[in-house]
């Protein structure tokens, strides 16, 4: 059924796979080159191959949060600056949160492709840089404002027309704390993107401009009808949810997120109105990565097998308060925007499970639980040193099977956690322990998950960073089930004294000997735990996954 | 008369070759016994040799682990880690494979959890010992074992790669107390760090290892009992053959033991004929199968994923898609689709006959003449075209096109699928495809390759001679190899080239004793080396070889040309870092070149003429019988080559000839 004539599903099949196989080809030259465990490891990056107007026509899995926000970028920048602001040869980078939306440790890389002197689109990638000379290591836990969270790059080319500006990438590498993993992280997304212009263009040369043209509109077209066919498929109605973070990180105040979603034939919409203002603390984010989360909660209810392209998202809208923790303004700091997302993101599923039964799940943990450490490496005469981890937890249980035990938070996709054996190597730090966190997962018919728990003890004075949330609002359980447990943070300094006060803490010095015990939250569990098969119960019990 | 005489042992049918003192060749098929697999090989080897006690040489491929694995029938496993750290294992790193998903589950581990147990002990991240091993933690451990009958355990201690000595230690406390239970220790499976990874290895190691060692010790004794008393190889899953002892005691690779007899052909192959740049691919009937000959070497790599389980250890580099004869063409949202599901050989494409409904590639090929209606099997088969008709007609209505528009179709999108598999591990790592040969083979795979060939034009395509049964041919040109590692990081600016050769003499005596211990003489040893490196503070790494005699700085220029090559940069003055020191260590088996084939023929290969479409047109369409064409023999396309274990299809604009092996040369016309 092709609109046009320039090509038939045969060809318009063939072009579609393509765009795929490029976008993972892409991918993997980012992750095989970067340099930083955060990407390599944490798979935090996303590539992006978009038409001439921005649009998508391949995404690799990747980061989860980074859904369809590549393209927003490229578009925000020709409405402000011209399309013809992108030059064959150029490479434009970005991390302003509020253009690009997140918080300014991702690097978002722009580069136009060219074929027979016609921009035809572009190859982006957007990756977490480990340091971007912020006023702490890493990413602070206590900004208050964008200027203390590092290196602030409206578009910026680092190649103009082909030549490297050495003036520019020079005054990053000088201001970040890694100046040389960052330069090569760079480079890897230099290498995803020329990955991709060369297998675009050879994909022009074989079929024309016209004939991709004609099969990208009829790939398009398929996502937009399946997905409207799927809307159509949820009872119209409007369906509300509402939670709230702990707080900010710099006051005790619970941050509320409210969510109102209304479905209208084949139509979704979610408003966030009624959701906080923008806070001082750093969980604010610009407006498109806002849509970019509403996205990600909108793929896990509708058609989530289907690949991203220009035809999704054609049927969601979505709107936020200006002002609000979800379309902040300068000066607001944005460092750890993706608690809000997180939350919103399940506000999405719990507000819609009633409507979509056979895709609900209680709620997981919810959060990223980050550990941070930094220091100067005694074994390495001194070399400094950062490591970021984001720790596993429960998830929620679903009809029919009990929630997964130790599994990566939502928002961070296919993130794994860091070998001990290679923490050690490359940290003055020991993990002592590392296991399933015992009866945290909610009771039900089917139990929730189990979160972790996670044990260094530090070898050297070091700085210790932690942003842990959701233990005001834990994982809910579904249809009866209980919730799962709150997380938890031990810190046992060396001297014998026991700190057990806080969830969040910013660069505090702990002696050597000091050990930090870190416990994740569970899942929610699913229906009344009176029901519980027996053979799960005895098969927990036997496993060690209830007591 | 004496032979040399290989099985690929397959999930349905057992494919033998066998070779005599002068290089010939025949080839044999008969079904799997999966019961007993040596009664297959037997029954086909009689049909083949009169006198098993004849035969000189015996290696085979075989799924007997990987089934095991795949059916979860290998044997309870314990797991022995390091005390506080053992849910590594469960907890499998807690990434998810799917992002979209909230109903994601892990994928199955081997060992449930209340069969993990914990040992107190600790080394350092460099290896010295901070606690040393309790011994009284065995005690329960050694009772659970006696008391449940357990058969396997897998001892995965941290660090264990930098310092084994906790290790041997545990190996030496559950020996003495339980004889006759496999122990597998994960220093010995892959000393590499990153312990889940490596304890997964461990285990399935262990889980393998006392079907692998049953099933060798049946096999021995059936081919005994014939006559055949000279030692029994093994394919391993680096693509080297091993002696029935040393795979008893590594089990795990014989894992992928059948796929790479393919790669190991594509070696031969490059070495007989000087085309020393080969894409091989393997299509059967649900997947298909590729690897990569650079410089006449199959390509390695050290970690794989089994059903979502990793495994580090030395093994050919195959990539599998899900694309075959049996692929099924589907719409969704008003497009059309081909695969990755597969009708399987049950119900099967519609024209088996046996209820299947939805058209695949082999009904597509069917329906436009390149594969005859009683071209399967020499004509044992007859398939039904009227019912692949019908199928193409209903599906065609859906999408506005014709049968023969959505035959074409069918193909060419299941061509591009996989072309764009054979761009990934071409031009995804640098290389240029252009400059490759094309090796097809399997059942389906030469029906395909010279289209594949032109989507990413390759201008030249061979088809070995009995290309359906090509891995057991290749497993007859394996030598001995085992491969060896050790992780040893350290950076290169502080590696001076003798420190580099004491790491590597090490390696090598290791290597030395194993080959000796399997009756190998000096005189026919060889080793390669290679050392894993990569740019300070990066994660993966590159193989790189290192000759003898080279300086560091020649081999650090290798990694900066080979990075550049796959990432399009380099990074020259970065500090460069080793990881693993690796060795490969081949017994040479004094192999007899392969005969020449076909060199008289009299009859004309011409069998009969058939309508054919290529490209929307109809041509007339030589069918050539491939035993009758004569090396040195020219042909024109198009042209249908048909033999019994596959047909090949040549359209129009290439030219074929015969080698004076026998093998089939394609060749792009330049004129075309």
């Amino acid at each position: 059924m092709s609109s046009e004539t320039a090509t038939n599903p045969v060809t318009t099949e063939i072009i579609r796979n393509a765009f795929i196989a490029i976008a993972e080809d892409m991918n993997a030259a980012l992750i095989r080159s970067a340099y930083t465990p955060i990407i390599y490891e944490g798979k935090d990056c996303a590539v992006g191959l978009l038409d001439e107007k921005g649009d998508v026509l391949g995404q690799s899995l990747g980061l989860p949060l980074f859904l369809g926000n590549l393209s927003l970028c490229v578009q925000i920048i020709a409405e402000e600056k011209g399309w013809d602001y992108y030059e064959e040869g150029d490479c434009i980078l970005l991390n302003d949160s509020y253009i690009a939306g997140t918080h300014l440790n991702d690097i978002t890389v722009i580069m136009p492709i060219f074929w027979r002197g016609e921009r035809i689109g572009f190859a982006t990638s957007r990756a977490h840089w480990l340091d971007v000379g912020a006023k702490d290591p890493a990413t602070p836990t206590d900004a208050t404002e964008i200027y203390q969270e590092g290196m602030r790059w409206p578009p910026t080319k680092v190649y103009r027309k082909g030549e490297p500006q050495t003036d520019i990438l020079t005054f990053m590498k000088v201001n970040s704390r890694f100046g040389d993993a960052l330069l090569g992280d760079l480079h890897a997304q230099i290498a995803a993107g020329r990955t991709g212009q060369k297998r675009m263009t050879e994909l022009l040369d074989r079929f024309g401009l016209e004939t991709v043209t004609a099969a990208k509109h009829d790939i398009f077209a398929q996502s937009e009808r399946m997905e409207k066919e799927a809307i159509r498929a949820i009872a119209d109605g409007e369906y509300f949810a509402e939670g709230m973070l702990d707080n900010d990180g710099l006051s005790d105040d619970p941050v509320p997120v409210k969510l109102k979603a209304t479905v209208l034939g084949e139509e979704m919409e979610l408003d966030l109105e009624g959701s906080s203002p923008q806070t001082i603390g750093g969980v604010n984010c610009g407006f498109t990565q806002t849509i970019s989360a509403a996205r990600v909660a909108f793929k896990l209810l509708i058609n989530p097998e289907r690949p991203v392209d220009g035809g999704t998202f054609k049927a969601l809208t979505v709107k936020a308060p200006e002002g609000s923790i979800f379309r902040a303004q300068e000066p607001a700091a944005c460092s750890w925007y993706f608690s809000s997302l997180g939350l919103l993101i399940d506000m999405v599923v719990k507000a819609l499970s009633p409507a979509l039964p056979e895709r609900a799940a209680a709620a997981h943990y919810g959060d990223s639980m980050v550990t941070t450490f930094s220091g100067l490496d005694q074994r390495r005469d001194g070399e400094f040193f950062v490591s970021v981890e984001a720790n596993c937890g429960g998830w929620g249980a679903w009809e029919g099977h009990d929630g997964q035990d130790c599994l990566i938070n939502n928002v961070n996709g296919s993130f794994r956690d860091y070998p001990i054996e290679l923490y050690e190597h490359r940290y003055p730090i020991k993990i002592r322990r590392y296991g399933i966190r015992t009866n945290s997962g909610g009771q039900g018919k089917y139990r929730g998950g189990n979160g972790c728990f996670r044990e260094y003890e530090v070898e050297q004075d070091v700085a210790l960073s932690l942003w842990f949330e959701r233990s005001k609002t834990t994982a809910w359980g579904l249809r009866g089930g209980s919730a799962g447990m709150p997380p938890k943070v031990t810190i046992t300094l060396a001297d014998g004294e026991v700190d057990q006060s806080t969830l969040k803490v910013n660069a505090r010095t702990v002696q050597a000997g000091s050990r930090i015990l870190i416990e994740t939250g569970g899942g929610g569990g699913f229906g009344n735990a009176s029901q519980r098969p027996a053979d799960l119960t005895k098969s927990d019990r036997q496993n060690h996954y209830t007591d | 008369m004496k032979y040399r005489v290989s099985a690929d042992i397959g999930g349905t049918f057992t494919d033998l070759v066998i070779q005599g003192q002068n290089g010939e060749v025949e080839i044999g098929k008969v079904p799997t016994t999966s019961e007993n697999p040596a009664l297959g090989v037997l029954a086909g080897i009689d049909q083949l040799v009169e006198n098993p006690s004849d035969i000189d040489f015996f290696v085979h491929g075989t799924t007997v682990g990987l089934n095991a694995f795949l059916e979860r029938r290998g044997a309870r496993t314990l797991l022995l880690m390091t005390r506080g750290v053992s849910d590594t294992y469960t907890i499998a790193r807690g990434h998810r494979e799917e992002l979209y998903k909230l109903h994601y589950r892990k994928p199955e581990q081997l060992v449930p959890r209340a069969d993990v147990h914990e040992v107190t002990e600790r080394l350092n991240w460099d290896g010295s010992v901070e606690t040393p091993l309790d011994q009284a933690d065995f005690a329960p451990i050694i009772e659970k074992v006696k008391a449940e009958g357990i058969k396997a355990i897998a001892v995965c201690f941290l660090h264990a790669y930098a310092n084994p000595k906790h290790e041997l230690l545990a190996r030496e406390i559950l020996q003495e107390a339980l004889p006759g239970v496999s122990v597998s220790l994960s220093h010995r499976v892959a000393s590499e760090w990153r312990e889940y990874e490596r304890a997964s290895s461990t285990v399935m190691d262990a889980y393998v290892a006392p079907v692998v060692e049953l099933y060798l010790e049946t096999l021995k004794q059936e081919l005994v009992k014939s006559g055949m008393d000279k030692t029994v190889h093994i394919m391993s899953s680096a693509g080297g053959a091993m002696t029935d002892r040393s795979a008893a005691a590594h089990p795990i690779s014989t894992l992928l033991s059948g796929p790479v007899g393919g790669s190991i052909g594509g070696c031969e192959l490059a070495k007989q004929t000087g085309l020393e740049n080969l894409l091989c691919v393997d299509m059967g009937g649900t997947s298909f199968d590729l690897s990569l000959v650079i410089d006449g070497e199959a390509q390695m790599t050290s970690e794989t994923v089994l059903e979502g389980l990793p495994l580090l250890m030395s093994i050919v580099a195959i990539e599998t898609v899900g694309a075959g004869g049996g692929s099924v063409a589907w719409i969704e949202g008003g497009g059309l689709r081909v695969g990755p599901r597969s009708a399987g050989s049950y119900p099967g494409p519609v024209c088996y006959g046996r209820g299947g409904s939805e058209p695949t590639v082999t009904d597509a090929n069917l329906f436009l003449g390149r594969l005859g209606a009683e071209s399967l099997l020499d004509g044992k088969m007859t398939l039904d075209l009227d019912g692949t008709k019908a199928a193409m007609k209903a599906l065609g209505d859906q999408v506005g096109l014709s049968e023969k528009g959505l035959a074409e179709g069918i193909i060419a999108i299941s061509n591009a699928k996989m072309a764009d598999a054979m761009r990934t591990i071409t031009v995804g790592q640098g290389i240029d495809p252009r400059e490759f040969t094309l090796v097809a083979f399997g059942g389906a795979g030469p029906m395909h390759a010279v289209e594949l060939a032109a989507e990413l034009d390759i201008k030249r395509i061979l088809i070995p001679p009995y290309p359906g049964t090509f891995s057991a041919w290749g497993m007859l040109q394996s030598e001995i190899r085992h491969d060896l590692s050790t992780n040893f990081v350290s950076l290169m600016s502080d590696c001076s080239e003798a420190k580099l050769q004491g790491l590597f003499d090490d390696l090598i005596e290791r290597g030395r004793s194993v080959l000796d211990g399997e009756n190998v003489t000096a005189e026919r040893m060889s080793f390669e080396h290679s050392i894993d490196l990569r740019y300070l503070g990066q994660e993966y790494t590159l193989r790189v070889t290192v000759e003898d005699g080279e300086t560091i700085a020649q081999v650090l220029e290798r990694f900066h040309a080979l990075y550049e090559r796959r990432y399009g940069h380099s990074m020259r003055e970065g500090e460069v870092e080793m990881i693993n020191t690796r060795v490969a260590a081949f017994g040479d088996f004094n192999r007899p070149g392969t005969a020449p084939m076909n060199e008289a023929v009299d009859a004309s290969p011409e069998r009969a003429r058939r309508d054919v479409t290529f490209g929307g047109e109809q041509y007339d369409t030589p069918i050539l019988k491939r035993a009758l064409m004569a090396s040195g023999s020219e042909y024109q396309s198009p042209a249908i080559v048909e033999e019994e274990s596959a047909t090949t299809v040549v359209p129009p604009g290439y030219s074929i000839t015969i080698d004076a092996l026998g093998n089939m040369i394609i060749a792009l016309e330049e004129s075309a």
